[in-house]
């Protein structure tokens, strides 16, 4: 089956070594996110895959043949920039025509490309302008139009949101979806913003210092995060963390007894805030702080295990600050992790205090 | 404290002030000014005066006469050559070292790595950063129409030739030309370098991944980028030969004859080595009024708002 | 209406297949062709420009009979140019730190042994005789016979001490002028300021050279002719409007808060001037002084039309008269003279090299 496989790959620059030893495989006609905190590599790994930059060690391979030392103009791959990079001497028509200079085409086949690429991404108003007189918006339309032009069989995209103000990205969001999902060409997004990973792509590659973390469909990450730092990265309000020590059925934080199943030995605890509720029963703690966010409201809880985020739907608040509160969750949506080695132990379960 | 006494209060302050804005005036602004005035003001004056003189070789004015000017009108037959070896002499070595070699080194050293870049612009600065008199000097040697000279160790063995080559006397001109040139180039060099670090590395990884190669991305991006600093050094440098002489001068004395006399020092030698100051003053005063003229053309690449940013402070 | 898109992704297709192989092995040609060609280019145009330098060194440190002899050249460029290739092959197959260092010091090693065998007992220190024997001339005569022409040497350190004088002396005025001027120019309003920074903005763009027929009547009429005072004076003055242009552009980058905080702390404007503004100049002060000294060291046209008397030779002048008069008879001692002369001017090229790039650039639009 036709694919994108990075085989061992490993990239260093000077002494820094960014990638040390990279395997992944995309399939053809994915919507793949590459997720992680700033230096883990994902651009990198991007800039790779487009052939900016070669590899220092292992293999790419782009339909089961090593491409490593195939150049950039040479691998028919879209990209658009972090910073759009359009040409600025150029108008935008021109812009998205570069790409077709190097094709030898008739002149009038590649404005009919154009006028396509720019009718998906509707652009098609702005083709005599010069990207100094766009909007930040219609600059990653232009972008995501020099890219397509080409029909490249890779399309990659770096950060491309996060230049965008909070509607537009929402917009695009959708746009750049559909578009895929229209076209069905293979794309690799790259991106620090979870929302973003999890709202657009099929599978999340989660990053960090050029290891792979996470690979798994956005569901999976939420709900079976394979460590501690997959369980903070993905979700929004972060999740909360409490360490305790667990034997005999029970986990200790502090003077707080917790009903514990699973093995004993020190362990970090996950609960997000949206599975924590206020009840009658339960961790008890005082509000310390409220944070109305519209259609939901955030509670910070001074507990005896630390403060805790408590995520609590509507737009009136039941609690007030400095009030007294019993917090109580389901078993099933604790999230168990081994300290020591921050992976998840899947079989443990945590309830809440009496 | 009554009014009366305020006032005389503020009086007394504005008038201290007013004294010390002149002073500082002076002080500050004194000097330069005072330097300038005589060095550039009143040279310039000295020199449309004498052009209307007959000052020769005795240094002595005994009449005042547009003589001068009529023997550059029409009198001089030296002068139309003179005019024309000064276009050859400019627009070749602008065209040739100036613009194109300096753009052609900015370019290659720019595609090496940092520390071999940075070695090959290092050696291109040499001449320009040698005292012109040992820069000619090395030349001389190179030229020398004898065996040891450099250029014939190499070239009498490579082309076969029974005499060494004296380039002297058979290719004077091409001799000013390349020996300024090398000096030229550099500063282009400088200028275009610097721009093409300016360019956001981002549009040569796009142009790459849209199917550019090298000359491709030569002609779509750095290219456009160098408008400015090309329209420059271009304007710069044609000025800067047009009124400098110094290595002809020490290279070739203008000869031979006057093969290779451009007009700047075709002044230089009819005001001093032929003593004829009157006529060399009329001629440069032509020198002068294209200077003149440059410098304000120059005006254009300058940012004269930021230059004149408004001072924040008002007192003194 | 256009023709739609069509996006295969990546599987190849029968009908047309992509060979990654033989596109790949393309590149990876292309690419080693391009680097050779851009070696070759660099290498071939820069030596010119190398050799004719080498050549002086060697000269001044080997010559005997007072001939350019090319012997001892080709045999350290024999030695040397080996040298400089391993040395990059070195640099470009060592694998680490470790080897890439033994490698070099190997290198050096053995380089620097078939140097001492091969040129080292050409090598000596006669030729810069000139720096401890005051009649030059007579030095010259006793080692290669008959000199053409007459003239008279002076000691070159009497050249190198009045070089030194004007460069200095330029260096220290124009530092002086400059800032002052640049700096009440920059923090200072007053009626004519627009007309003067315009005026300033023309001189530092005039070429002074087209001045110096006026300027040598006006110093003969003044009685300043063939005198270093005259020389410096007419230096400063047509170094002046450049740096007061550079200094200013470094005034202005001085923050306002600190001027401002230093009035309301008690200081009056010159006080506030001298204490506070001028330490943060420091950057600019050195530029200018580094490059006005240059400039004076280097200058050969003024002082050579200025200046005829032997005793107020400068070094620029020593230079043109040694090689004028014993051009051709005593290379040994015209290019250990060079070296002497050459070398102040590169050490402070390199350490004002940072300052340099900044001045030539500031200011442009676009």
């Amino acid at each position: 089956m036709a694919k994108v496989e990075f085989r061992h790959v490993v990239k260093r620059f000077g002494d820094v070594e960014v990638i040390p030893d990279l395997n992944l495989t995309i399939e053809d006609g994915e919507f793949v996110a590459l997720l992680g905190p700033s230096g883990c590599g994902k651009s990198t790994s991007l800039f790779i895959l487009a052939g900016i930059y070669l590899p220092s060690g292992g293999e790419l391979l782009f339909d089961g043949r090593v491409v490593n030392e195939v150049e950039a103009k040479d691998r028919n791959v879209g990209i658009v920039f972090q910073s759009y990079a359009l040409y600025p001497h150029m108008t935008v028509r021109d812009n998205v025509l570069f790409p077709l200079r190097f094709k030898r085409m008739p002149r009038e086949e590649a404005l009919a490309r154009v006028a396509a690429a720019g009718n998906l991404v509707q652009v098609t108003e702005l083709l005599d302008r010069r990207p100094g007189e766009l909007s930040g918006g219609q600059q990653q339309r232009v972008a995501l139009a020099r890219a397509l032009v080409k029909e490249p069989q890779l399309l990659l995209l770096d950060e491309p949101l996060s230049n965008l103000d909070a509607t537009l990205r929402l917009t695009m969001r959708t746009e750049i979806k559909s578009l895929q999902k229209k076209l069905g060409v293979t794309t690799v997004l790259v991106t620090h913003d979870q929302i973003e990973a999890t709202t657009m792509a099929d599978r999340i590659i989660c990053l960090r210092a050029g290891r792979i973390e996470q690979i798994g469909q956005p569901d999976d990450l939420y709900r079976r995060p394979q460590s501690l730092f997959i369980a903070g990265f993905i979700g929004s309000p972060p999740i909360n963390m409490i360490s305790g020590e667990a034997r005999d059925g029970v986990m200790c934080v502090g003077s707080v007894v917790f009903p514990f199943e699973g093995a004993p030995g020190a362990v970090t605890v996950g609960l997000r805030p949206e599975h924590l509720r206020f009840t009658g029963s339960g961790l008890s703690g005082r509000i310390a702080q409220l944070e109305p966010m519209g259609r939901e409201i955030l509670y910070v809880v001074d507990t005896v295990a630390g403060y805790l985020r408590v995520l609590e739907h509507g737009s009136i608040a039941a609690h007030a600050v400095g009030e007294p509160v019993r917090i109580g969750f389901s078993p099933d949506d604790s999230l168990v992790f081994d300290t020591a080695c921050q992976t998840l132990v899947a079989a443990a379960r945590v309830g809440p205090p009496a | 404290m009554s009014a009366v006494t305020d006032l005389a209060v503020e009086r007394r302050y504005r008038a201290a002030s007013a004294v010390r804005r002149r002073t500082n005036f002076v002080l500050f602004l004194g000097p330069a000014i005072a330097l300038t005035f005589l060095f550039f003001v009143i040279p310039v004056l000295i020199d449309i005066a004498v052009s209307f003189t007959d000052l020769d070789r005795t240094l002595r004015i005994s009449k005042f006469t547009t003589e001068q000017y009529q023997k550059v009108f029409r009198g001089d037959s030296r002068l139309p050559q003179v005019i024309g070896l000064t276009v050859v002499y400019v627009f070749g070595t602008l065209a040739i070292f100036n613009v194109t070699f300096g753009l052609v080194l900015a370019l290659t050293t720019t595609s090496l790595n940092k520390v071999s870049g940075g070695f090959f612009r290092g050696v291109w600065l040499l001449p320009r950063m040698s005292p012109s008199v040992l820069y000619i000097l090395l030349w001389l040697w190179v030229i020398n129409p004898s065996d040891v000279g450099l250029l014939n160790q190499f070239l009498m063995p490579a082309l076969g030739l029974a005499r060494p080559l004296d380039l002297m006397t058979s290719a004077p001109v091409a001799l000013i030309i390349i020996a300024n040139g090398f000096i030229g180039a550099s500063l282009g060099m400088i200028i275009f370098t610097a721009a093409i670090r300016g360019i956001p590395e981002h549009l040569f990884y796009a142009a790459e991944v849209d199917g550019a190669g090298t000359l491709a991305k030569i002609r779509f991006i750095t290219l456009p980028a160098l408008r400015w600093p090309i329209s420059f050094v271009t304007i710069y440098q044609t000025l800067s030969l047009l009124v400098s002489f110094e290595y002809i001068l020490l290279l070739t004395k203008g000869g031979p004859f006057y093969d290779t006399t451009v007009f700047a020092l075709y002044v230089y030698r009819r005001a001093f080595t032929s003593g004829q100051y009157g006529y060399g003053a009329a001629l440069a005063l032509f020198l002068i009024v294209i200077g003149a003229a440059a410098a304000l053309l120059g005006w254009r690449f300058f940012d004269f708002k930021r230059l004149l940013q408004h001072p924040r402070i008002e007192v003194h | 209406m256009a023709a739609p898109l069509t996006f295969n992704g990546i599987h190849s297709s029968p009908t047309a297949p992509v060979d990654w192989d033989r596109i790949a092995a393309r590149a990876r040609s292309m690419r080693r062709s391009k680097a050779v060609a851009l070696y070759a280019f660099l290498i071939a145009v820069s030596l010119p420009i190398i050799l004719p330098y080498f050549w002086l060194v060697t000269i001044a440190f080997s010559a005997r009979t007072g001939v350019a002899d090319t012997v001892v050249l080709w045999r350290s460029v024999a030695v040397l140019a080996p040298a400089v290739i391993a040395f990059w092959l070195a640099a470009v197959l060592a694998r680490n730190r470790r080897q890439l260092w033994l490698g070099l010091t190997a290198i050096a090693l053995a380089a620097t042994a078939a140097f001492a065998w091969l040129v080292g007992p050409d090598l000596h220190l006669r030729n810069f005789i000139f720096l401890v024997e005051p009649d030059f001339a007579s030095v010259v005569r006793s080692r290669v016979g008959a000199v053409h022409g007459a003239i008279q040497f002076p000691s070159v350190w009497r050249a190198f001490g009045n070089s030194l004088l004007i460069a200095g002396s330029q260096t220290i005025v124009v530092l002086t002028v400059a800032s002052l001027a640049a700096y009440y120019l920059s923090r200072f309003q007053f009626p004519a300021r627009a007309a003067m920074l315009r005026s300033l903005l023309i001189l530092h763009a005039f070429p002074v050279l087209t001045l110096i027929v006026p300027m040598f009547l006006m110093l003969y009429w003044i009685g300043l002719l063939d005198t270093l005072f005259g020389v410096i004076c007419v230096l400063v003055a047509f170094e002046l409007p450049f740096a007061i242009f550079i200094m200013k552009g470094f005034f202005d980058a001085v923050p306002w808060d600190i001027e401002m905080s230093a009035l309301t702390d008690g200081a009056s404007r010159r006080q506030a001037f001298l204490l506070v503004v001028l330490p943060q100049v420091r950057n600019g002060l050195l530029a200018v002084a580094v490059f006005t000294f240059i400039r004076g060291w280097e200058e050969y046209i003024f002082v050579f039309t200025f200046l005829i008397r032997n005793t107020n030779w400068t070094m620029s002048l020593y230079m043109y008269y040694v090689r004028d008069d014993v051009m051709g008879v005593d290379y040994g001692v015209v290019s250990a003279v060079g070296v002497f002369y050459l070398v102040p001017s590169l050490i402070l090229y390199v350490a004002a090299q940072r300052y340099l790039m900044q001045m030539s650039i500031g200011g442009v639009k676009g």
